[in-house]
């Protein structure tokens, strides 16, 4: 028989989620079993056979991983040097000189990737003219001796103004290839061609730092997949579209927003099943939580992101992160003042309530107090949540401050929605989109407990609980388009340039992304800026008429997003981008109607100060048309829903619990 | 005052909440900005006042210019500010700082009412006067060293309906290098002022008018308590230091810079009595800049969670003799006592703390303020180096970084190449400079740079002399060197420079700290 299904794997550090999309009845199927850290393709097969799965069925298999973002964060990636201009051997070191804590006067600036003994320099140098000093061969033979002798695994080559001048940097490449084989080399020129140096040689840092590690991973998988019989793997990168393997092993920098772009993916997909393209995503889990914003059904995608202290300037899904989960722990400060966060306590000892010996509260213990997790809830099989240990930790730290463990729980649950608001509004009223005409897409273990209220907070009138929140990432990579981008730069005043050669210039881009793709549908970008300002704005350069128009479409923005246009301003062209997608099949999912009876049970949850029995549904036992009216609480299979006083939902026909404020029908629909 | 207590909850929720409309302030102001000094080093920031003119959040940037922002308000205060005025500054002696950084304070208003206000202060790369950047060396009074702007109506709320006042306007382009740069950083200050008003007035529809103005009580109470205890935490006692600056841009000899520290309880005292009277040069400081560093010095020793606002200086009190170096009046030349002499001011009281409590080694003491401008006009190139930090019990001093009252970031080289008639041919750590102890002093920067036309060159940086002290037998850091081409250049200098000519910089290195093994 020939294959139908469509799989997304994900392998997170704890868990190895899966999801097939396409089988019969238009079913998700999904698993989710424990990752196997010596070698993740065995985790991969064990979801495939949790998930009866038949090699055969499986037509295309997309991967998400957190490979790439783990060695940066704990800094296990490749032994790696750095081949500089002769003079600028600290570049990665010094970074912008700033330091990361105004008053903290012993914090420094994380590690450099590559260490000063591992960072060699050649004479040679361009300027934004062209050529000032050629490459001096002599000084290129003792960089690769001395490069031999260092015995590294992977070079960043990274020379200044290669951005425009790429031959030195191409010419370094060369030598290398030929006398280290084996040795991964990146050069800058390839990894980035913009201006700055500092954040060009970081991405080209991390780009080296990560690609042997990623390489070989993607070997192992490909090769133990392809033995089982199942499509090689796309991998996801951090814009939120996926690539070939070979690909994906070549721009490692690309790849370490993986798995959060996954989760995006999937929050802008279920959300558009049931109509809804103007999105926050939140997901909330144990330690921290994503936020992202999708317009239009596409993910909103920057080119400033900074991960683990190391900017990499590629282009990646706006996700936000910030250090609020379940885990995080209640505490009161030196002042008197109740906080919460960023430590978390983790999965061991964890939360109060898991009787493991954590006796701080944390945002679990107080969801549970409130009766909005229950008592006695059974957690991966294993840990039970305990209440009256919940009670204990958060009335002992309520003594302090004169609260009693219900205040406490309230104040803690508050907290955490302020920190979580702080980054939403990040994604929303800072780059100038109105949080007012979203929707929230709450999933995760712990989104759904907190997205009423967060959305109340926001001014938001609709929330969407996916059923596959568990999965979303998953899900995500099942249905990701596969997407190159590319950057030309092109720094020239936008009134010097002529509409034939702004064609020319996207055609050539269009031309290479063919050679690249079969038959990709192309969406055009351009950054511009005022003249004399240093930050630019991406604007959308689809079917533009004239340069006039794209700078029209400039003003805007930069009105949009700060407040103020200078019409009579010169605009600045500096990059021309282009995003080249091919869509897959995406296939519908649908929901049954609920069978006959739901099975409701009632219990006391606090609201705003005050007990009441709730309702509490299974979500199991609902389907399609299944009403709830809050206060209530929907229990689904990885996650707990609180429907506030004054929401409304109901399950639509793709399974998604539909969340409204009421009132709010007329302008939601 | 203290009767509308809040619960410890909405207190930190609003804490958060002031903090993000401060940092978002500072986030437009430098992506929107035009001279390079704002938009690519940062050199701005941003706060938020209550309406008696108290600071309840401020976005972390600059530590010099944060301090410093009391007083610009309390000038703006005086002149009777309407909602939709926005005033600006410069005027050292009149709430200023030193000329290059421009203030702009607007009253944040909500239906009319004033709740507060909010203040934006950047280092504008050109304001006149007698050398291209406005960093003269040489200056001997304030009137050399640029347009002076007392607190006046830039924006008008009542009149015009929120129009620049553009008499005020032309008045200030007619009088600076680079007036394109000037009104575009102007125009995204402004931008920044409005949005803290916008984002304040949707705080109060969204939390109610008594809570936030509450909330502006209660961070300041609890800033204050959390300060006072951490003063309580040092032993009693008088503690004294003595420096100095290397030379004032007139006379290269020393001046000395001598401090007193008293902790009482849970108040502490500074007395910079015993320092320099006002000199000839330039590096006298207005109270404004004195205040500032004596805060910061007092904002180092708190823990890190506690935010930075007008309850830190509560239980603080500086004495600083009028017509001294750190209280000077007009007419003296001011601008580089911002840069240097509140440095060294912060790192003297360090010094002296550092026999009550464990503190960090000497950092570089100097920003190594840098101004070069072409002979023939229209550019302007300001940078500060940064240099090594001081050794700790905790372990080695950061290298190659901003310590003190800046914390600016670079130019980055192909931005300055691409936009300055200037060729960087060395940027590069200077290692073995930081002071050798138990744990080693972070190691300071050689940059040098290549002319390409003609353009003149401005000077004025510290510790060439005297390296920056090591604590508890730590060794000093390296001092630092000026060059042109071969010649060593006195801490403050300026010269002509042809075609050809290179400058080269050597930032100190960090003190060391513990004995060497």
């Amino acid at each position: 028989m020939s294959g139908s299904l469509r799989l997304g794997v994900d392998v997170g550090g704890t868990f190895t989620d899966l999801v097939a999309l396409g089988g019969p009845g238009g079913g998700i199927t999904t698993a989710k079993v424990l990752s196997t850290p010596q070698d993740q393709s065995r985790g991969v097969m064990n979801g495939m056979r949790t998930a009866e799965i038949e090699a055969a069925e499986v037509v295309a298999f997309a991967h998400g991983m957190t490979v790439a973002t783990n060695a940066l964060l704990e800094r296990r990636g490749a032994r790696t040097a750095l081949v500089t201009t002769e003079g600028f051997r600290d570049v990665l070191e010094i970074s912008r000189q700033n330091r990361p804590a105004l008053y903290d006067l012993t914090r420094d600036r994380p590690p450099a990737l590559v260490p000063r003994e591992l960072r060699f320099t050649v004479r040679e140098r361009t300027g934004p003219d062209g050529l000032l000093l050629p490459l001096d061969e002599e000084s290129l033979r003792e960089a690769v001796a001395a490069l031999r002798e260092a015995g590294v695994e992977a070079v960043a080559v990274c020379l200044l103004f290669s951005f425009l001048h790429p031959e030195h940097e191409q010419r370094v490449g060369e030598a290398l290839r030929e006398a280290l084989p084996g040795v991964h080399v990146s050069l800058s020129s390839e990894v980035l061609p913009e201006f700055r140096e500092y954040e060009r040689f970081s991405t080209t840092a991390a780009d080296a730092y990560l690609a042997p590690r990623l390489s070989a991973y993607l070997a192992s998988l490909r090769a133990e997949v392809e033995g089982a019989g199942i499509p090689a793997p796309l991998v996801m990168q951090s814009s939120g579209g996926v690539v070939e393997l070979e690909v994906a092993a070549r721009n490692a920098a690309a790849c370490v927003l993986s798995g959060p772009a996954g989760g995006v993916v999937g929050a802008a997909y279920v959300a558009g099943l049931s109509g809804y393209r103007d999105l926050l995503s939140f997901d909330m889990g144990g330690t921290s939580s994503d936020v992202a914003p999708v317009i239009g059904g596409e993910a909103l995608t920057s080119t400033e992101a900074e991960v683990s202290g190391v900017p990499i300037k590629l282009p990646m899904v706006d996700v936000h992160t910030v250090s609020a989960g379940g885990g995080s722990v209640a505490w009161v400060d030196g002042g008197g003042a109740l906080r919460v966060g960023p430590h978390s306590a983790g999965a061991n000892p964890g939360p109060a309530a898991y009787g493991a010996g954590g006796e701080e509260p944390t945002v679990t213990d107080a969801n549970l107090f409130l009766g909005y997790l229950r008592d006695g809830a059974e957690l991966g099989g294993e840990v039970v949540l305990r209440r009256s240990l919940a009670g204990e930790a958060l009335g002992h730290l309520g003594g302090r401050l004169g609260l009693d463990a219900r205040e406490t729980a309230l104040g803690v649950v508050e907290l955490a929605n302020t920190e979580m608001g702080r980054a939403l509004r990040v994604i929303s009223v800072e780059k100038g989109l109105d949080p007012r005409e979203f929707a929230m897409v709450a999933f995760g273990g712990a989104g759904p407990l907190h997205a009423c209220e967060l959305a109340e907070e926001l001014g938001m009138r609709t929330v969407l609980v996916p059923e596959a929140g568990g999965v979303l990432s998953a899900l995500g990579l099942a249905v990701s388009d596969l997407r190159r981008d590319y950057v030309s730069p092109l720094l020239s005043d936008l009134a010097g340039v002529d509409t034939r050669k702004l064609e020319k210039a996207y055609r050539k881009l269009e031309d290479r992304a063919a050679g690249h793709l079969d038959a990709p549908v192309y969406d055009r970008r351009a950054d511009l800026r005022y003249r004399g300002q240093s930050f630019e704005i991406p604007v959308n350069a689809n079917g533009l008429s004239s340069p006039k128009e794209l700078a029209s479409r400039f003003h805007d923005a930069h009105e949009r997003r700060y407040g103020y246009r200078m019409e009579g301003e010169t605009a600045e062209l500096v990059n021309l981008r282009l995003v080249a997608t091919v869509a897959v099949e995406r296939p519908e999912l649908r929901e049954a109607p609920a069978e006959s009876s739901e099975r409701t049970e009632r219990r006391e949850a606090n609201f705003g100060g005050e007990w009441r029995e709730v309702p509490v549904l299974d979500r199991a036992g609902m389907g399609a048309g299944s009403r709830v009216e809050g206060p209530a609480v929907v229990e689904f299979a990885g996650s707990t829903c609180v429907v506030r006083p004054g929401w409304r939902g109901e399950v639509d026909e793709v399974g998604t619990l539909v969340l409204k404020k009421t009132g709010a029908e007329q302008s939601f629909g | 005052m203290g009767n509308r207590r809040l619960d410890p909850v909405t207190l930190s929720v609003l804490s958060g909440a002031l903090s993000g409309i401060a940092e978002e302030m500072g986030a437009v102001l430098i992506r929107g900005s035009y001279s390079s000094n704002i938009k690519e080093r940062q050199d701005c920031s941003a706060a938020l006042f209550d309406a008696e003119g108290r600071m309840v959040a401020q976005a972390e940037h600059i530590p010099v210019h944060l301090g410093a922002m009391p007083e610009a308000v309390r000038a703006v205060m005086e002149k009777g500010p309407e909602p939709g005025d926005v005033f600006v500054l410069n005027d050292p002696y009149s709430g200023g700082t030193h000329l290059p950084d421009i203030t702009l304070v607007s009253p944040t208003s909500h239906g009319g009412e004033v709740l507060g206000y909010a203040v934006t202060r950047a280092h504008h790369s050109d304001v006149g006067g007698m050398s291209p950047g406005s960093m003269p060396s040489g200056s001997r009074e304030i009137y050399q060293e640029g347009l002076i702007i007392p607190p006046v109506r830039l924006v008008s709320g009542s009149e015009r309906e929120g129009e620049y006042v553009e008499d005020v306007l032309a008045l200030v382009l007619a009088n600076v290098r680079t007036p394109d740069l000037r009104r575009g950083d102007l125009r995204a200050q402004i931008a920044a002022n409005r949005l803290a008003e916008k984002r304040l007035s949707e705080l109060v529809e969204r939390r109610g008018r008594e809570t936030v103005l509450a909330a502006f009580e209660e961070v300041l109470s609890y800033t204050e308590r959390r300060t006072r205890e951490a003063i309580r935490g040092l032993p009693n006692g008088t503690y004294t230091a003595e420096s100095e600056l290397e030379g004032d841009g007139v006379t290269d000899g020393d001046i000395p810079v001598k401090v007193s520290v008293e902790v009482r309880n849970e108040e502490m005292s500074i007395d910079l009595s015993g320092t320099s009277g006002t000199v000839a040069g330039n590096v006298n400081c207005p109270l404004a800049v004195t205040r500032s560093a004596c805060y910061f010095a007092l904002r180092v020793l708190l823990p890190r969670d506690v935010p930075a606002n007008a309850g830190t200086y509560a239980p603080l009190s500086v004495h600083a003799p009028a017509g001294s170096l750190v209280n000077a009046a007009r007419p003296s030349a001011v601008v580089a006592g911002n840069v240097e002499t509140s440095q060294r001011m912060a790192d003297t009281i360090l010094l002296a703390l550092g026999e009550a409590t464990d503190l960090v080694a000497g950092g570089q003491g100097t920003m190594n303020n840098l101004v070069i401008g072409g002979s023939a006009g229209g550019w302007t190139y300001y940078e500060t180096i940064g240099g090594g930090q001081g050794a700790s019990a905790e372990g080695d001093g950061p290298s190659g970084v901003h310590v003190g009252m800046s914390n600016t970031l670079n130019t980055p080289v192909e931005a300055l190449e691409l936009e300055y008639p200037m060729r960087v041919t060395r940027y590069e750590l200077r290692y073995g400079s930081g002071g050798g102890g138990r744990h080693r002093g972070g190691d300071g920067i050689v940059r040098s740079m290549e002319l390409l036309e003609p353009a003149s060159l401005s000077l004025l940086t510290d510790r060439r002399r005297h390296g920056p002290p090591g604590a508890k037998g730590g060794e000093p850091g390296a001092v630092g060197q000026n060059l042109v081409n071969d010649e060593t250049l006195p801490p403050k200098a300026s010269c002509e420079l042809e075609a050809g000519d290179v400058v080269t910089i050597k930032t100190p290195g960090g003190g060391g700290y513990g004995a060497r093994n």
